[in-house]
């Protein structure tokens, strides 16, 4: 039983380190150990995700693996936060646990995605009680640099996802925007959110891809360059996971409207403001809760509710976006800001953040072939749409269909369907049932390509 | 849309030594075709090669091109006809415009070096013009009004930068539609497609009909087919050239319209007119009241019908020969009902803007067109285009990408080029240490400092990303 093995790998660790003292690298034994320690708490994935371009709303589906990690006896797991991007839509789970050499396979569902970590927590579902073998960290686990490490994973598919552990060292360490580890082997698919040993037998962390972009990802991510994600980072979430709430669920959260850059200290020293930090206010969306409270773009952005906003890097400005989202919908918060040299104080009535293209409502219809979606207000942005542009999205064309026929494609905006306007959604559903009860031979689309406009006929086979 | 290609305008190739065996070979087998015509055909191709053969020109422009934020210049090679005497010269657009300097080589092997009085996009027409001590030969210009498919006819040119070389064919289709979703390759003309070899480096050179007259100036290929070429046909190209004889360029009406054909909207063959797919915001048109679905059945009482694309050239011709600033009655109709609207033209200003280098910081800047605002959905037209910036540069340390536009410059509105060539010029001269620009990319505005001082420690971390809250 799991239990005993863990009694075995302990008293080991004892036993060990006397012997580590003056060693620079693993030995075979304790490879082993590690690897019989953990290697029934790594466990395979599927799922299937549905990507959807942002543009087009065009989605494409395909099945994936990666590796998951037990981290509780009843079937919490860990795996990579890629598994929850902007869209990208997981679903399908199936978590293969491999035990005494015996394999069995559970459905899982998906959890809240942490916000300050790129990892995702996914649930076993059972109907019984789970008792599962799983991995415990060691906190306050520091690394240093060139300090050995094993990582214990799985080989590909075409091995038959043998677990496996390899070793490598720490080769960098990140202090941006948080400590974090670089290892020196690219390491393969197979060895993502997998535990990493160290000389103790600790297991003091899970490899990571990159950061997230919610914490500054896009500027630092260094694709395929594994990281060490140490335990400290996320054991909070391991220890009182997020509930079983599907993504759809999620309550509204608030919504200012804004664009900001941070004000370094070349800004500042520009504009003749004595301290840096703060947030420029760059763009300010139409018809939105800032617009409404009348800021510009040149605002500096100071206090939040009388609480400091300080901005220097860009990976810096996601405070400022945490305490808006973490606001009440509806509620009135000041914005201390410095406007043209002066400190003034701007109230604003935070709005529901406005649905986004990945969770766009969508209508399908059979008579032309298309799947028309709500143009969202990140849509809108994206594709710099005018606010006087009213209409939906073509996101699917369906082949062969009287509007593939025509010429129309996805990311073509609907104005027109016939002689009925077409403003949203609604409109284009009621469009098709009176045209289906008419039955004209042939039926225009006014539409918005790029930055023109032109007609669309089709021939509709009733 | 006519093609599943684009059409590409013929650039320029330096695969002149690979070609040229190839070139020997076809020449061979073309030998041999020529024994198999019909005597009087060989002599009518014969006479017809001669009589434009001596005003052939090869061309040779230096182009200026603005690529990654630097103004370069390219050598290139074209063709190209004498049409008078005293030294005017058809060629294409894409051949001469934008040169700094232009040779053209006789036939005679003089080389002399050419003015550009002219050269119009819109129709791919440039004119030059070479001073010769004796009345140069000229070509015979024919008209294209009556062509007629499986007419022959003979390309004459450089392809592949090969001097002096002529193929032979006939007309494929004399009035071939070329068009786009939204660019609009050539707006005022059918093409005349031919299967007569054309090959990048034939741009600007003569078609010839059997009777030794130009009836099209080769321009197109479309590429990864077999001998599908276009040509501008002679009559718009004369008019082009005329225009731009007497006054460096073709002045045009604009009212902001856009056309799509009848059957576009109905296959229904009494409907007659034209449909009104756009109107142009800030236009005449709009502001006259016309709607995107109206449509135009005539102007100033001259009825105007486009049943198939290919009569829609025919009817942007025709707005683009109204008298410019003048009153026109455009007779629509509107659900089924007549309607009439009275609106003054204007003048048509090229999608395409001038481009300045500005080598400092390391960038290149456009101008912003009335087209080039509506598509970057600005409000009005004000700002300038940023056409590159150059890796390693200011312009780039600061984070400006192709595609911005610069709004403002310390904190005052730039609206033309000019202006901002103006703003930068007192830039340097101050001396000053930093320069914040406000910068539209997509929906997004935001600040960009650029450190002027800051030549030799370009800053590292670039501040570029902003994020919505």
């Amino acid at each position: 039983m799991l239990i005993k093995r863990f009694i075995v790998a302990l008293t080991l660790v004892v036993v060990l380190p006397t012997g580590l003292v003056s060693a620079d690298n693993f030995s075979q034994d304790m490879l082993q150990t590690a690897h019989e320690r953990l290697h029934e708490a790594v466990c395979v994935l599927t799922f299937t995700q549905e990507a959807t371009d942002p543009r087009t709303g065009e989605q494409q589906r395909q099945d994936g693996n990666a590796v998951a990690l037990l981290v509780s006896s009843d079937g919490l797991l860990l795996s990579n936060g890629h598994l929850q991007l902007e869209h990208i839509r997981s679903f399908n789970f199936r978590v293969y646990v491999r035990r005494n050499g015996e394999e069995q396979h559970y459905p899982a569902v998906m959890l809240d995605k942490p916000d300050d970590i790129n990892i995702t927590l996914l649930r076993i579902q059972s109907d019984t009680p789970l008792d599962l073998p799983y991995v415990r960290f060691q906190r306050g686990s520091a690394l240093s640099l060139g300090e050995p490490v094993a990582v214990v994973g799985v080989m590909g598919e075409n091995l038959d996802f043998e677990r496996s552990i390899q070793t490598d060292r720490v080769a960098a360490m990140l202090d941006t925007p948080r400590t974090t580890y670089c290892l020196t082997n690219p390491l393969r698919l197979g060895f993502i959110s997998s535990p990493v040993v160290n000389l103790h037998g600790d297991v003091v962390g899970v490899v990571g891809v990159d950061l997230d972009q919610e914490e500054g990802g896009g500027i630092l991510a260094r694709p395929g360059h594994p990281l060490v994600f140490q335990t400290d980072l996320f054991i909070e979430h391991v220890e009182s996971p997020p509930d079983v709430s599907p993504v759809s669920l999620r309550t509204e959260e608030a919504w200012l409207g804004l664009f900001t850059q941070p004000l370094n200290e070349d800004y500042a020293a520009y504009w003749d403001i004595e301290e840096p930090g703060g947030l420029i206010v760059s763009t300010v969306v139409p018809d939105s809760p800032a617009a409404r409270a009348g800021l510009t773009p040149g605002d500096i952005i100071r206090y939040f509710n009388d609480t400091p906003v300080y901005a220097i890097h860009d990976r810096e400005v996601f405070s400022f976006t945490t305490m808006i989202r973490e606001s009440e919908p509806h509620s009135t918060v000041t914005l201390g800001i410095l406007r043209n040299g002066e400190e003034e104080t701007v109230s604003a009535t935070l709005g529901v953040r406005p649905r986004t293209a990945r969770d766009a409502e969508e209508f399908t219809d059979e008579t032309f072939g298309l799947v028309v979606r709500e143009i969202t207000r990140d849509l809108r942005i994206l594709l710099n749409i005018g606010d006087e542009v009213d209409g939906v999205i073509v996101g699917r064309v369906i082949s062969g269909s009287p509007a593939h026929l025509a010429g129309i494609r996805p990311g073509v905006i609907i104005m027109a369907l016939g002689d009925y306007t077409v403003a949203d959604l609604d409109d284009f559903e009621s469009a098709v049932n009176q045209l289906e009860e008419s039955k004209p031979n042939e039926v225009t689309a006014f539409a918005r390509v790029g930055a023109t406009t032109g007609f669309f006929r089709m021939r509709p086979r009733w | 849309m006519a093609l599943l290609q684009p059409p590409v305008i013929m650039g320029q190739s330096t695969h002149r030594v690979q070609s040229l065996p190839v070139a020997l070979l076809l020449c061979a087998v073309v030998f041999s075709g020529c024994a198999t015509l019909p005597g009087n055909t060989q002599s009518a191709v014969l006479s017809a090669k001669n009589a434009v053969y001596p005003a052939l020109v090869h061309i040779r422009p230096v182009k200026e091109v603005y690529i990654a934020g630097q103004r370069r210049e390219v050598p290139t090679i074209g063709s190209g006809f004498i049409i008078t005497e005293d030294g005017y010269i058809i060629t294409n657009e894409h051949v001469a415009g934008d040169s700094s300097v232009v040779w053209c080589v006789l036939s005679d092997n003089t080389e002399l070096e050419a003015r550009v009085i002219g050269a119009d996009a819109d129709t791919d027409i440039a004119v030059l013009k070479v001073e010769a001590s004796s009345a140069l030969p000229t070509v015979r210009l024919g008209s294209s009004a009556r062509l007629e498919s499986g007419q022959m006819v003979l390309a004459m040119g450089s392809p592949h930068g090969l001097a002096r070389s002529v193929s032979l064919g006939i007309i494929s289709v004399p009035d071939r539609y070329l068009g786009d979703a939204d660019g609009l390759i050539a707006p005022y003309n059918n093409w005349v497609q031919t299967d007569a070899a054309i090959n990048p480096g034939n741009s600007g050179g003569p078609l010839v009909n059997l009777r030794g007259e130009v009836i099209g100036v080769n321009s197109r290929v479309l590429s990864g087919a077999e001998n599908v070429g276009f040509a501008i046909p002679i009559d718009i190209a004369r008019e082009a050239a005329e225009a731009i004889m007497e006054e460096g360029r073709v002045r045009r009406s604009w009212l902001g319209l856009r056309f799509q054909q009848m059957g576009a909207k109905t296959d229904d063959p009494t409907v007659r007119g034209v449909v009104i797919s756009d109107v142009s915001p800030y236009s005449p048109a709009r502001e006259a009241g016309v709607r995107p679905g109206d449509l135009l059945v005539a102007i100033d009482d001259v009825s105007v019908d486009a049943r198939f694309e290919e009569e829609l050239p025919a009817v942007r011709k025709a707005i683009a020969d109204l008298p410019i600033g003048k009153t026109t009655v455009l007779q629509l109709k509107r659900d089924g009902e007549p309607l009439e609207m009275d609106v003054i033209t204007e003048e048509k200003i090229a999608t395409r803007g001038g481009q300045t280098e500005f080598q400092e910081w390391g960038f290149t800047v456009a101008e912003m067109t009335p087209e080039l605002a509506r598509r970057a959905q600005l409000p009005e037209r004000t700002g300038v285009l940023v056409s590159g910036s150059m890796p390693g540069s200011i312009a780039a340390a600061a984070g400006l990408e192709q595609g911005d536009i610069i709004l403002e410059v310390d904190g005052e509105p730039i609206h033309s080029l000019a202006a901002f060539t103006l703003a930068y010029e007192s830039i340097l001269e101050s001396g000053q240490p930093a320069t914040m620009l406000f910068v539209k990319r997509g929906a997004v505005t935001r600040f960009v400092l650029v450190k002027t001082g800051a030549e030799d420690a370009p800053a590292l971390e670039k501040e570029i990303i902003d994020h919505v809250d």
